[in-house]
């Protein structure tokens, strides 16, 4: 039987905030777009973000303020010419989100609203509610739909048309009957979003396995600084389900068993409001030390009850909500309980400031884009800002959308061929007949327990190890798989699957990136190095995986400017 | 500074409803027997007879905290979100035998993924989106005061999770109804001061498919997972399509007639559907309160007991008092 084979001008994979946006873009611009997901585009990720996104537009702050906010929360290891780009073109983006019908807070004088937020000088998040990335995801959504850009919902991207320095194309089926298809394009975006699934506790969707990346690195492409991955200090106890930042922003206070506002001793001055990696590693070193609070003792104490009941359902009321079904607390009346849970995903699929994906760190690849949280511009470094991810996704995306409007004057198509569809269909046939002996859920709560116990808030030369030792072994009993769902209607057995292998790709990258950092900077902490390390580490991760599946690891120098290397304290 | 804070764990009995259109003729449902703890919701549970008991389990679901809405489904007959809802409260409102159902079983595909085609039909036929010109590389914010931003009164907090819209009896046997859910869009657009469809206002007057049909049987606010109060909103599109002078005053008036004549035939409904024809709809505004704890299981929830015969005599009273009898 032959697989059908679409045409499109652009083909973008994830519509999320990255991925819808530039799909308007594109759409508006006249050319013919399709957007394939695995889940219905208002599902996306993007709807969870809960406290803001950042501009600095206010009277009393600058873009200055917010690029060295940027570069100072990275560890410096964000690109400064990507930071300035951003930041300078956030005030218009969230603007023009604002027209396209996103529903803001609002000062008095009817402005967009903004509240403080970590890592920042001046209140710059821009909100709606507690729920901003449900605005702006269904906005842009919405906008999308409008000028018509045609959405394929529950279809999963499996491959990528890769030859000769050129993608052309992506490899999909409908989740809903397993029809394979091939989309042959000018140019391929990936939005595919981020990868904290591969760990334990962490505040990210189901659908946050990291397809994207690994999809990339299986074709011999880079990764890019994937050790960084970003621990949010807030996420409910024992499940990692997130209290947004908005919480601390708003004046929520943090106390251990002994009653101690402990982040005095960690950060004098910003105290709750310090940077995501150092307030998460402070609530873990309080609990690693005994202090810790609940039933399994393995999480402090978030207290905003002095705020009143009149600011918690007017500012948090979905925060509040969640604290009630999962722990039975309600913040107005006591402490909720919070520990630290794997949140970002600051490494991706290398790009520049237009969105082209690096073939290594000289080239690109033809017709290939990426954007939002699947890549690394980058303009996060080694720990993201609070409220700057959405933006990441929304201007990218858009400005990408863009990039690939132009370079299609130029691009030529190159037509698919039946053959471009074959690893994949081997790799479903490998799945769905293969009668081994493992399960999938097995194995995957033993990745993610050793992620989380090796490759965490905290990590050491031998932890790691583990980490390498263990994926690589599961990779092994993966091959002796059994599913027992053998049929084509919506199998979501066989997806599981799928994305379980891109699990255990990523995640060598994150844990031998990680090995090879011999420093510590933002989010990635080495017990056994515990300073940044400039002389020798002020530089990308470049890392590549062979056919046999081994990281080879090579580094990128990194763009600096105006704002020069300090000591980051807060 | 403390917190009470125990975990504590119960027996369960679920009986869960199995199909897959394409290789069984019918559903069945299978038992399942499950300890479960106070931290868990119902989601856990699907999610634990899949990855312990049986891989080919299938349901939807992404972001596990009630923002994406892909979950929804029922139990014991009630729209659920399944990871908004803790097994502590259902097991407080059901007791310990728990039935997990779609949220409607003859859209079943597999298991508790149904089709929800019509679902998304409706949302886009009531042009949602801002309708308003674009301006793509903006200086400034359009200017909307607190209050003014108030107006959408939430209605931009639905998560499409489709709960009210298969709860609603209308939609049960009136296809071409748009269904609370597609009301609460349209309202969140016609009260946004920066919209300017001229269309949307119509659509949703327009017979058969639009807000007169509604029977005000209040299913949708009950079960909405986000308390959006989808009849609330529709009430408040029947208010602006008379401010606006678009409603086509000869539906809405043969409506309310015979819809009032119909609930006297029948005797249902009197307080809540006559009073809110005779006093207007101020009234609403204290219903959602009662809804509220019926859903939190502060009062019995009238559901358990009265639900299918309510049910079985909305529809009569939809029949009896659809347009398209006059
Ligand atoms: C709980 C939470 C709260 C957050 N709050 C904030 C905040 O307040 N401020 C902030 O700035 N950031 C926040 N973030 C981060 C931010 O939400 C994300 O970084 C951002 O939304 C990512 O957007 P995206 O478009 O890159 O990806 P996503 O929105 O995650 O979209 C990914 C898309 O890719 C699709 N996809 C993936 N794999 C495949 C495949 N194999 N085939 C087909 N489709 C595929 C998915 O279906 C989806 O449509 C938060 C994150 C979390 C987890
Ligand atoms: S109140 Fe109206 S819209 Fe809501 S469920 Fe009843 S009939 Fe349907
Ligand atoms: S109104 Fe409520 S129940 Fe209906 S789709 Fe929206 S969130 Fe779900
Ligand atoms: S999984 Fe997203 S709403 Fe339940």
């Amino acid at each position: 039987m032959s697989i059908p084979i679409y045409t499109y001008d652009a083909v973008i994979v994830g519509a999320g905030l990255a991925g819808c946006a530039a799909a308007r873009e594109l759409q508006n611009a006249g050319k013919k777009v399709a957007v394939i997901t695995k889940l219905h585009p208002l599902r996306s990720h993007s709807g969870a973000a809960q406290g803001g996104i950042n501009a600095a537009f206010s009277d009393e702050d600058s873009v200055e303020l917010h690029e060295f906010d940027t570069v100072k929360g990275s560890d410096y290891l964000a690109d400064q010419d990507a930071v300035e780009f951003m930041c300078k073109n956030a005030p218009e983006t969230i603007r023009w989100a604002e027209k396209m019908g996103a529903a803001f807070s609002r000062k008095p004088d009817g402005k967009i609203a903004q509240r403080p937020f970590g890592g920042q000088s001046s209140p710059r998040a821009c909100f709606a509610k507690d729920r901003t990335g449900l605005t702006l995801l269904q906005t842009v959504y919405e906008q999308a739909y409008r000028v018509g850009v045609k959405f394929w919902d529950e279809w999963y991207a499996a491959d990528i048309i890769y030859k000769d320095g050129k993608v052309s194309g992506v490899v999909a089926f409908n989740i809903r009957d397993m029809q394979v298809a091939i989309f042959n394009a000018k140019t391929v975006m990936f939005a595919t979003g981020g990868y904290a699934r591969a760990y334990k506790i962490n505040s990210n969707a189901h659908a946050n396995t990291g397809d994207g990346l690994s999809i990339v690195a299986r074709h011999g492409l880079p990764l890019e600084d994937m050790e960084f991955v970003q621990f949010h200090p807030s996420g409910l106890s024992g499940n990692g389900v997130l209290i947004s930042e908005a919480a601390r922003g708003e004046g929520g206070r943090l106390y251990n068993a002994k009653g101690e506002r402990f982040m005095e001793k960690y950060a004098p001055n910003a105290l709750e409001l310090a940077s995501r990696d150092v307030v998460a590693r402070a609530i873990l070193n309080e609990i690693r030390e005994g202090r810790g609070v609940g039933p399994r003792k393995d999480a402090v104490y978030l207290d905003v009850t002095h705020l009143g009941k009149d600011l918690i359902m007017n500012k948090l009321p979905e925060l509040r909500e969640l604290a009630m079904t999962f722990l039975g607390l309600d913040m107005i009346k006591e402490p909720i309980l919070i520990s630290a849970t794997a949140h970002y995903s600051m490494g991706g699929i290398p790009v520049d400031i237009d969105g082209h994906a690096r073939k290594n760190n000289k080239e690109f690849i033809e017709g290939f884009y990426a954007a939002g949280e699947c890549s690394c511009v980058s303009v996060h470094g080694a720990n993201r800002l609070g409220a700057n991810s959405v933006l990441e996704a929304l201007l990218f995306g858009r400005f990408v959308g863009k990039t690939m409007l132009k370079d299609l004057e130029s691009i030529e198509l190159r037509k698919a061929v039946q053959e471009d569809a074959a690893t994949a269909l081997k790799e479903i046939e490998f799945l769905l007949n293969n009668n081994g002996n493992e399960s999938v859920p097995a194995l995957r709560e033993e990745l993610q327990q050793c992620m989380t116990a090796n490759a965490g808030a905290f990590r050491t030369k031998e932890s790691l190890q583990i980490a390498v030792d263990t994926v690589k072994e599961l990779r092994k009993r993966f091959k002796n798989v059994r599913l027992r769902d053998k049929s084509k209607l919506f199998n979501t057995e066989l997806q599981e699957a799928l994305e379980f292998g891109h699990m255990l790709d990523y995640s060598l990258f994150i844990v031998e990136s990680a090995i090879a950092r011999e420093e510590s900077r933002g989010a990635h902490y080495r017990e056994d190095f515990q300073n940044r390390d400039d002389e020798n580490f002020l530089k990308h991760t470049m890392a590549y995986m062979d056919k046999d599946g081994n990281i080879s690891l090579d580094y990128m120098d990194v763009v600096l400017g105006k704002h020069e290397l300090r000591e980051r304290n807060y | 500074m403390s917190t009470e804070h125990k975990i504590t764990t119960q027996k369960v009995n679920f009986k869960v409803f199995r199909f897959n259109a394409d290789e069984d003729y019918l559903p069945y449902y299978e038992n399942y027997d499950m300890e479960v703890t106070s931290e868990e919701v119902v989601l856990d549970i699907l999610n634990r007879i899949k990855w312990d008991h049986d891989g080919s389990f299938s349901y939807r679901r992404s972001c596990r905290h009630g923002i994406c809405g892909a979950c929804a489904i029922k139990v014991n007959g009630r729209s659920t979100l399944a990871c908004k809802e803790s097994m502590n409260d259902m097991v407080a409102l059901f007791g310990k035998e728990l039935v997990i159902e779609p949220l409607s079983i003859k859209r079943a595909v597999k298991d508790m993924v149904i089709d929800k085609a019509d679902f998304w039909e409706k949302h886009d036929a009531i042009t949602p989106y801002l309708v308003a010109e674009i301006d793509e590389n903006p200086t400034t914010e359009n200017l909307v005061s607190p209050k003014d931003a108030q107006k959408l009164d939430e209605a931009d907090l639905c998560i499409q999770c489709g709960a009210c819209h298969y709860a609603c009896p209308v939609v049960e046997i009136n296809e071409d109804f748009f269904g609370p859910a597609a009301f609460a869009a349209a309202y969140r657009f016609e009260a946004d001061v920066r919209d300017n469809s001229e269309s949307r206002l119509k659509d949703v007057n327009e017979e058969r498919q639009g807000v007169w049909d509604c029977v005000k049987c209040f299913e949708c606010a009950q079960v909405c997972p986000k308390d959006i109060d989808p009849i609330g909103k529709i009430t408040k599109l029947h208010q602006m399509a008379f401010q606006e002078g678009v409603a086509n005053n000869n539906v809405a008036v043969r409506h309310a007639v015979g819809f009032k004549k119909s609930i006297v035939k029948n005797g249902v409904l009197d307080e809540g559907g006559l009073v809110l024809y005779s006093e207007g709809p101020a009234i609403v505004k204290h219903l959602p309160v009662a809804f509220k704890m019926f859903t939190k299981g502060k009062i019995v929830p009238p559901w358990g007991i009265t639900k299918s015969e309510n049910l079985d005599e909305i529809q009569k009273l939809v029949k009896s008092s659809s347009t398209a009898k006059f």
